[in-house]
């Protein structure tokens, strides 16, 4: 080897190291908080440090890049929203009551779309509501690395995280206001995965689950409600806020100290327990709580509208007319399963009564007497289940036990946390929202573990240049079910096939699956809380290539068949590919497993703030 | 950041009710009650390991609430099935039968079990299911 080869070698080994250690540093190094702020000259002090608690591995090496690609997509759309906005005709003000004719419901749907994507709703604004909901997958979790690794979405100081995936925005406005039914003695209706935003102040779930986030101490993370109020003073789109909600908002005197309060996180000590630290007059106060109502309200139709809630699935073209939009062998018969043996239809309503009576298996049969379908039927009962999932170690949530820079410490309890769901919120629990309703806690021991009932609707939507969430694709990597411990819909189906048929689900861990089997294949970990979960599925008898027609099914309720759906082409990024040949996990049924971590062993009992809080979670204690 | 004080909370609430949404109707079918529930398959164990019994049985469709559990009555001495396990499912309100699983944890291991079975609605009304007398023994 001559001296030059030699050189040029050497140079190509040095850059190649080099570039190693800066990728593999990539969320070390140039994460920085608040890159926006000091743009606008709002800010003097440098950024605060990163908020990293984590493991290696737990935050995805393409976190910062792939943080950097939605924000531009989220601009983007907002750009567009904004001129939608313009170019539209002004409403005329008539009627008695008043009515904003001819064009105002479109007004406040593009209203609504523009606060969703204006990242300044955030302390540093560098967050959205739309940053971890985008539409090329029904406004749920738009970064495949964090849906395959951290699970929650880093909020606006990183990278603080929440503890549970994304939802879909999608048909969220179809939900009724919690209640419960004293003769099924069931909570029905309310949003979010717990059921927390219940709807019982403004009428509406959807609109009290908008609420949520921008004062969220772990995503938006604005300290105090009026910050919105606050922000949306300076909004490009002010003067369509006032179109549709009046002039008050610029009659809020804010103290000078207001720009420095919205731009501190929200749980940062500074604050203590006050969660209105902007002195405000009362008359102030009340208008400031007036806007952020509005601001909900907008947002919720915006969801309600077509460009979110869409019916314009495939499935949607075969209820109207299946002769003209018929669906395929397969996915008729996933649809046969779906409402007859898999029995999902007793849970996600299809708006038929029954299934075709089925030739074998151990399903129900029965007569098809549902002539007159529900002809917008959105795929849920609203009520809440605990499907017996187990605790996903990967979940951000275990590592932020720690006090970030602002002395704000996202989970106390480690690896003590569990989430008990709709039970954590009757109880008014740590990380859920206080309860409107003291006769509900009693039902916090029957409702342990128990999650929203979601839509099916949009569960298989993607970016079209990533037509599938299967590998080995070209797919686009989703996170399912309340903690994402699911990546594909073929693992989907196959828990609730199989959860119960195979013998170590009872007493292994993730992580932690005897040699010899492989998890979520044939080895199913033990539930993260034991306690009332739900029989209706975990051995329902299918075949794998039944499993593969429901998927099929699921498929076919993906909007933007009869017509494109709205920003769905605004996927940026890359989808994933792997090679079977190569990969032993390059299948939808093993996708994901290459990121299996072992659960700590043995693992911490459950925090007594969460599970020492009387109703006593029963008749067992959670382990 | 220090000039941040903790600033006393304002306690007026305002009452911020507003435009209230028209919110789709719950819909939760409920089926006309069964006059009579036969078992129709079962009751059999359905798998056990040291952890976890599953009894399963196949019954008409009991119709009523779609909430439903099913109740397996069980103890070591036949004529004294004084302990009880429940599980919960979700009737297809339509389907002209029922399968009900029955979770029973902790069960004293290499031990003969004698249960009967029924199923119930969210409000403890059973469905009067006749049920024989069955036995297993944990592994």
């Amino acid at each position: 080897m001559n001296r030059r080869k030699l050189i040029a070698l050497s140079a190509v080994f040095v850059t190649a190291v080099a570039a190693l250690l800066i990728s593999s540093q990539t969320v070390l190094v140039s994460a920085r908080n608040g890159g926006a702020r000091g743009q606008n000259g709002d800010r003097e002090e440098p950024p605060p440090p990163f908020y990293n608690p984590y493991p290696t591995g737990i935050l995805p090496a393409d976190l910062n890049s792939e943080i950097a690609r939605v924000l531009r997509e989220v601009d983007n759309i907002e750009f567009e929203a904004l001129a939608q906005l313009r170019a539209l005709p002004s409403p005329t003000l008539t009627n008695q009551p008043p009515i904003l004719a001819h064009t105002g419901q479109r007004l406040n749907v593009l209203l609504g779309k523009v606060m969703n994507f204006d990242k300044n709703i955030s302390p540093f604004k560098d967050r959205a509501c739309g940053f971890c909901h985008m539409p090329y997958v029904g406004f749920s979790g738009p970064i495949p690395s964090v849906n395959l690794t951290m699970v929650a979405y880093p909020g606006s100081f990183q990278f603080r995280a929440g503890k549970r995936t994304a939802q879909r925005y999608t048909y969220s406005p179809s939900f009724p206001v919690l209640n419960y039914n004293e003769t099924q003695a069931a909570f029905f209706g309310g949003n979010f995965w717990d059921s927390r935003a219940t709807g019982y102040k403004l009428g509406s779930p959807d609109e009290e689950q908008a609420q949520g986030p921008p004062v969220d101490t772990q995503e938006h993370m604005l300290p105090d409600t009026a910050c919105i109020a606050f922000r949306l003073q300076t909004a490009v789109y002010k003067p369509f806020f006032i179109e549709v909600w009046g002039d008050a908002i610029d009659t809020i005197k804010f103290p000078h100290n207001t720009e420095e309060i919205c731009g501190t996180p929200g749980g940062a000590s500074v604050f203590g327990t006050n969660t209105m630290p902007i002195k405000l007059s009362s008359a102030d106060r009340s208008i400031a709580n007036d806007v952020y109502d509005h601001w909900a309200q907008s947002i919720d139709q915006y969801e309600t509208s077509p460009d979110v809630s869409a019916f314009s699935s495939k499935f949607d073209a075969f209820l109207h007319d299946p002769a003209t939009n018929p669906l395929t062998a397969d996915e008729m018969a996933g649809y046969n399963l779906f409402r007859g043996k898999a029995n999902c239809n007793s849970c996600h309503l299809d708006g038929r009564s029954t299934a075709p009576t089925p030739a074998t298996g151990t399903a129900p049969n029965g007569e098809d007497t549902g002539a007159a379908a529900d002809t917008r039927p959105v795929f849920t009962c609203f009520g809440s289940a605990n499907l017996g999932l187990p605790l996903n170690p990967r979940d951000a949530i275990y590592y932020q036990d720690k006090p970030d820079f602002f002395g704000f410490t996202a989970n106390p309890f480690g690896f003590g946390f569990r989430d008990l769901g709709l039970g954590a919120f009757l109880r008014s629990g740590p990380g859920s929202w206080a309860s409107p309703n003291d006769t509900w806690t009693q039902f916090a021991p029957t409702s342990d573990g128990q999650m929203q009932t979601s839509s099916a609707r949009n569960v298989a939507l993607v970016p079209p240049q990533c037509p599938t969430t299967e590998a080995p694709g070209p797919y686009f990597q989703k996170e399912f079910f309340h903690n994402g411990y699911i990546k594909s819909l073929k693992q989907l189906v196959h828990f609730y096939n199989t959860r119960d048929v195979f013998a170590f689900q009872f007493n292994v861990t993730s992580g932690h699956c005897p040699t010899g089997t492989t998890e979520k294949v044939d080895c199913w970990p033990m539930p993260e809380v034991p306690n009332n979960i739900d029989m209706t599925i975990g051995k329902l008898g299918l075949s794998d290539t039944e499993e593969n027609q429901i998927v099929a099914f699921l498929q076919t309720l993906s909007d933007g068949f009869t017509r494109p759906y709205p920003d769905i082409n605004t996927f940026t990024g890359m989808c994933t590919t792997c090679n079977p040949a190569t990969d032993p996990n390059c299948s939808s049924s093993r996708q994901g497993n290459n990121f299996l971590i072992p659960t700590p062993s043995p693992l911490p009992p459950c925090a007594s703030v969460i599970c020492g809080v009387a109703p006593l979670p029963g008749p067992k204690p959670i382990p | 950041m220090n000039r941040l004080l903790p600033t006393l909370a304002i306690t007026v609430l305002t009452g911020g009710l507003l435009l209230s949404n028209p919110i789709s109707a719950q819909f939760v079918p409920s089926a006309k009650k069964a006059a009579h529930v036969r078992i129709l398959k079962g009751p059999e164990l359905e798998s056990a390991t040291e952890n976890l019994t599953i009894i399963r049985w196949t019954s008409d469709n009991p119709g009523g609430s779609p909430e439903h559990f099913g109740v397996v009555h069980y103890g070591t001495d036949p004529k004294n099935l004084s302990q009880t396990a429940k599980s919960h499912i979700r009737l297809n309100p339509t389907h002209s039968y029922t399968v009900f699983r029955v979770r029973m944890d902790n069960l004293k291991p290499r031990t003969r079990y004698y249960y009967t079975v029924d199923s119930m609605e969210p409000n403890g009304r059973s469905d009067g299911v006749t049920s024989p007398i069955k036995t297993f023994t944990t592994p």
